[in-house]
């Protein structure tokens, strides 16, 4: 009897059995589903992908990828490259905005504009103080990358400069190596108008639009568009009043070679049409690049202002990394402390392999270091630059650097059109108040 | 093994019938369903996918225009400013003018830059001397000098007022693909250029206007009025030329039809299409069909889905009509198999309702059949019966003739003593004959009998014959049934002994096995097979109805197929009779 009910029934078995199957199946995509939803949220331990925003393919983008072969654990990083204008846009937008969607976990930002940033948005970085030592480093790089006494900032490449110049031509104009050695810009433009005259070449060649050579000179005496206070320090700055007055005999003899942008800028040395290039480091990939030129480059010290404490060293440009306070600080940070923050066998690859002098003062005692280059007859070029990065005096850029220089700027076309010097500085001194205060 | 093949499909063949039936209409049905679900839902998913993409093929135009706007308004704003016009065509005597130069044009593209949306594309502003000024050399840095060489100034040169759209990817642009608008800026009076106008921007940059709204197998293409694709999501696309594709895009744009399925890049497309006048490049929307399709209706899943559907089902199916068709079969069985039961054995009845039924029904109607044969054959066994006892009751009136003429004869003769012997046992014959009501007699009796009958034999034809009786004394008080014996006897006294004119003829009954054992015995002529036979059949029975050939059946008859009669014979030698009866004591 129980036997038939069952036999009977069994077809019905069957089919609560299919519809559970089926049931099961859809089941199944629900759980998948919510599963990948919980993994989103992860706060504890951290185990996504790292996001790093970063410019330039071949230099910082490089130098982050070198850094995680470096790294202990294992890291997932997605590096997205742009431009360093696009990134200040992008960050501005996002951290205004309030919402950090989106936003990068590592972040490369030039020194001169790290500022602005921390200032304005001191609780969107993670200060990352405790992941590594600030005396391993080059000390004109504390000061932008620090905020309010924390360390924000790890201090990366170096912009120390150097005068690059044509060994050739120079002599053609009677100026031996020796003669180049930790000159003034006073002399500089002496031996700019000596060379032109000679030679008929320029010794320089320069954008109207940018006035890197300015903040060089500044640099040099320790001084700035601003004080440390942030109070406009124009109309009475006297190692401004020198720079100003460098330039313009400059301009006035002749011995420029004016460029209206980058590519400009690259060919008028790599056609040979100046003598000299005062700039940061990294621009001897650019006049490598110029093959029937090699051996006839050196480098010297960046000139210094005439005044009293004028250092033969300054820095242009140079960026630092930063970690965003959001999830995947900790991992960030640590990843940086490691690499960036205290590998020495790693600057050594970034020298050798990209060309990058880092700012960490133990690597120059690392054998990439000594390498001579032949390029510049044999100069050892970044043991000359990580010695010279370490004279560089460290002043503080402010946030209103970028804004003064345009002003500046502006200026100094009527400063070039004739206008005393006296009223450029006060025009200028008058226009940042009004703009800045 | 081949019969059991056959035997198996003879046995099954109503399963595997209905199986098959089954079988190909379920499949036919969830092929045909499948199918045509799997086709619905494809053509009703391109069928919306193509009405979101037209909308999304809108809202790009939008923002192409956007930007083609913001193109061609910087190029008028840029050819109205009279300031710039002076610059462009001036010139400087010194270094110093230089600067200023310089750095007041470039004050004025910042300043026509900032009208520019989106901030990914540059500007730049070109004198006929070949400098250039550039808003964000961060995108593009072309070397002065090539370009005021390149083809693409020179075709500003020639054109006419109008801003051309390239496609470059040569050391112009780094060797990275770019879109470049240029223009001519042209004095008023004589058409003469003064300087040109040019706007970049990446292709990577002019793809995400529309990269979001691309995925697997859903590309965008930007294709130029001579084939040539500018701008794609898909890399490899970039820089082709396909004429075919042009000339859809052309057709499409005439007819102005939705979209239509294609094939390029050796793979089927859906096809949209929108010419954007303001740039002059058809925006193409190349949807992969077998993709996307793949990506939203897993027909794997619904092929799966069907086929374990239709396993299911067969599976149940056959187990419902194998348990309806295995009874019927069964009944089949049974009933071809009845004839050898002899139609005793009952059909199981089992199985589902039907074939119980019928089993049912099958066996009421064989217990009926059986019952009403018993009765027919309880009838005619009364009927035989009957005419048996009559028989019994009566004696051959021949023989009472035969028997009254011998003995007048013997009284003519003077034989008194014979005659009243013969008298005797006449009397007594008949007596047992007419008296004697009951089916069975003692052995005892039957002798008496036997006796009586072979005097009034011998006494009719003398005693050539001797007959002698053997008889064990523990079997005289067996009932056997009447005039068993005596057609044996009778048989005896006129056939056996026709050539033979004297013999014996011996009569034994003995208890053998707790059965009776009668013999009847002659040394008569004996017969062969066919003689016996002839014989049972023409014998006239002299004594009474009863004769030989009815002795066998009647035992059997009466107790059964263990009993009855045997004879054995042979020529010359005699006839020895068997007569097997069951031990029954009075």
């Amino acid at each position: 009897m129980l036997k038939n009910v069952f036999k009977r029934f069994s077809w019905l078995l069957g089919l609560a059995l299919l519809i559970t199957m089926l049931a099961a199946c859809s089941e199944d995509d629900q759980t998948q589903g919510s599963a990948n939803d919980s993994g989103d949220e992860g706060t504890s331990e951290f185990e996504g992908s790292l996001l790093a925003w970063a410019w330039d393919q071949n230099f910082n983008v490089a130098a982050l990828e070198i850094a995680q072969n470096y790294f202990d654990e294992e890291l997932k990083m997605e590096i997205v490259d742009s431009s360093s204008a696009d990134i200040v846009q992008r960050l501005n937008a996002g951290l205004s905005s309030g919402t950090m969607k989106g936003m990068p976990n590592i972040v490369l930002i030039e020194d001169g504009r790290a500022q602005t940033f921390l200032r304005s948005y001191p609780n969107a970085f993670y200060p990352i103080g405790e992941y590594f030592n600030t005396d391993d480093f080059a000390s004109y790089k504390i000061a932008p990358t620090s905020y309010d006494g924390k360390q924000y900032g790890l201090p990366f490449d170096t912009g120390v400069t150097g005068l690059f110049y044509r060994k050739d031509i120079l002599e053609e104009a009677g100026y031996s190596e020796e003669d180049l050695q930790n000159i003034t810009w006073g002399e500089y433009v002496d031996i700019a108008i000596e060379v032109k005259e000679k030679t008929g070449t320029a010794m320089i060649s320069l954008d109207p639009n940018d006035l890197g050579i300015i903040r060089m000179m500044l640099q040099s005496a320790g001084s700035w568009y601003t004080t440390p206070d942030d109070e406009i320090n124009i109309e009475n700055n006297d190692a401004l009043k020198l720079a100003l007055e460098n330039y313009k005999k400059l301009m006035d003899s002749e011995a420029v070679y004016m460029v209206s942008d980058w590519s400009n800028y690259i060919g008028s040395f790599n056609n040979g049409d100046a003598a000299t290039v005062p700039t940061g480091n990294w621009m001897a990939p650019s006049i490598e690049q110029a093959e029937s030129q090699a051996g006839l480059w050196r480098v010297a010290p960046i000139p210094r202002l005439d005044i009293d404490g004028a250092k033969n060293a300054a820095n242009l440009g140079g960026s630092s990394w930063y970690v965003l306070n959001i999830d995947g600080k900790e991992k960030a940070a640590e990843f940086l402390g490691q690499t960036f923050g205290s590998n020495k066998d790693f600057y050594q690859d970034l020298v050798t392999e990209i060309g990058a002098i880092g700012t960490f003062k133990a690597a120059s005692e690392g054998e990439a270091y000594q390498i001579e280059d032949d390029f510049f007859g044999g100069q050892k070029l970044i043991y000359k630059f990580s010695q010279w990065m370490e004279d560089i005096p460290q002043i503080d850029s402010g946030i209103n650097t970028n804004g003064i220089e345009g002003i500046l700027e502006a200026e100094m076309q009527n400063y070039l059109k004739g206008e005393s010097l006296e009223d450029v500085l006060n025009n200028t001194q008058e226009q940042a108040e009004n703009q800045f205060k | 093994m081949i019969k059991k093949i056959r035997h198996f499909f003879d046995y099954n063949k109503l399963i595997l019938k209905i199986f098959l039936v089954l079988f190909f209409s379920i499949m036919t049905v969830s092929v045909l369903i499948t199918y045509s679900g799997i086709r619905m839902s494809s053509n009703l998913f391109m069928d919306t996918f193509s009405i979101t993409n037209t909308k999304v093929i809108k809202q790009i135009e939008n923002q192409i225009d956007n930007f083609h706007q913001s193109i061609v308004r910087t190029a008028f704003e840029v050819e109205k400013d009279s300031e710039l016009k002076r610059l462009l065509k001036s010139d400087y005597d010194n270094t110093r003018e230089q600067a200023i130069y310089i750095y007041t044009l470039n004050q004025k593209v910042d300043h026509f830059y900032n009208n520019f949306y989106p901030n990914n594309v540059t500007m730049l502003l070109m004198n006929k001397r070949g400098e250039a000024f550039n808003a964000n050399f961060n995108i593009w840095d072309p070397d002065d000098q090539v370009l005021l060489n390149h083809p693409i100034t020179r075709q500003l040169d020639r054109s006419n007022n109008q801003i051309e759209f390239s496609l470059e990817n040569s050391s112009l642009t780094n060797h990275k693909p770019m879109i470049i608008a240029g223009k001519a800026l042209r004095e008023a009076s004589d058409e003469s250029p003064y300087g040109y106008y040019f706007a970049a921007i990446k292709e990577r940059d002019l793809r995400s206007f529309y990269e979001g709204f691309t995925s697997e197998g859903n590309n965008i293409l930007l294709m130029a009025p001579n084939g040539k694709i500018i701008s794609s999501n898909k890399k490899n696309y970039i820089g082709l030329s396909e004429p075919r594709l042009l000339s859809y895009a052309n057709d499409l744009n005439e007819y102005q039809a939705e979209y239509r399925n294609i094939r390029v890049f050796d793979k089927d497309y859906t096809f949209l299409v929108k010419y954007l006048p303001s740039f002059g490049v058809y925006l193409i929307n190349l949807v992969d069909q077998n993709l996307v399709a793949k990506n939203v209706i897993n027909t794997n899943e619904i092929l799966l889905i069907s086929a374990f559907i239709v396993c299911i089902s067969l599976f149940i199916a056959v187990l419902i009509i194998r348990r309806m068709t295995v009874p019927l079969s069964d009944l089949v069985n049974q009933i071809s198999d009845m004839a050898r039961y002899q139609f005793n054995k009952p059909l199981e009845v089992k199985g589902g309702y039907e074939a119980r039924k019928i089993a049912e029904s099958f066996n009421y109607m064989l217990n009926e059949l059986h019952d009403y044969v018993k009765l027919l054959l309880r009838t005619q066994e009364k009927q035989r019966k009957a005419e048996l006892k009559a028989l019994q009751h009566q004696i051959n009136p021949h023989f009472i003739y035969n028997t009254l003429a011998s003995i007048k004869f013997m009284t003519q003769q003077g034989k008194i003593e014979e005659v009243s012997q013969t008298i005797e046992s006449f009397i007594a014959l008949l007596q047992h004959a007419l008296t004697n009501i009951e089916e069975t007699i003692t052995v005892e009796q039957e002798i008496i009998h036997l006796k009586n009958y072979t005097k009034v034999n011998q006494s009719r034809y003398g005693d050539r014959i001797q007959v002698n009786f053997l008889v064990s004394p523990d079997s005289l008080e067996c009932r056997l049934p009447k005039l068993v014996l005596q057609p044996f006897v009778e048989n005896a006294f006129f056939h056996a002994f026709i050539k033979k004119k004297r013999g014996v003829i011996q009569i034994l009954i003995a208890v053998k096995d707790n059965k009776l054992v009668c013999e009847v015995m002659d040394n008569g002529d004996g017969m062969d097979k066919e003689q016996r036979h002839s014989k049972e059949e023409q014998n006239k029975q002299l004594y009474s109805g009863i004769g030989i050939r009815n002795v066998d059946e009647r035992i059997k008859l009466l107790y059964g197929n263990k009993y009855g009669v045997e004879t054995k014979s042979e020529l010359g030698i005699g006839t020895r009779v068997k007569i097997t009866l069951p031990f029954i004591d009075s």
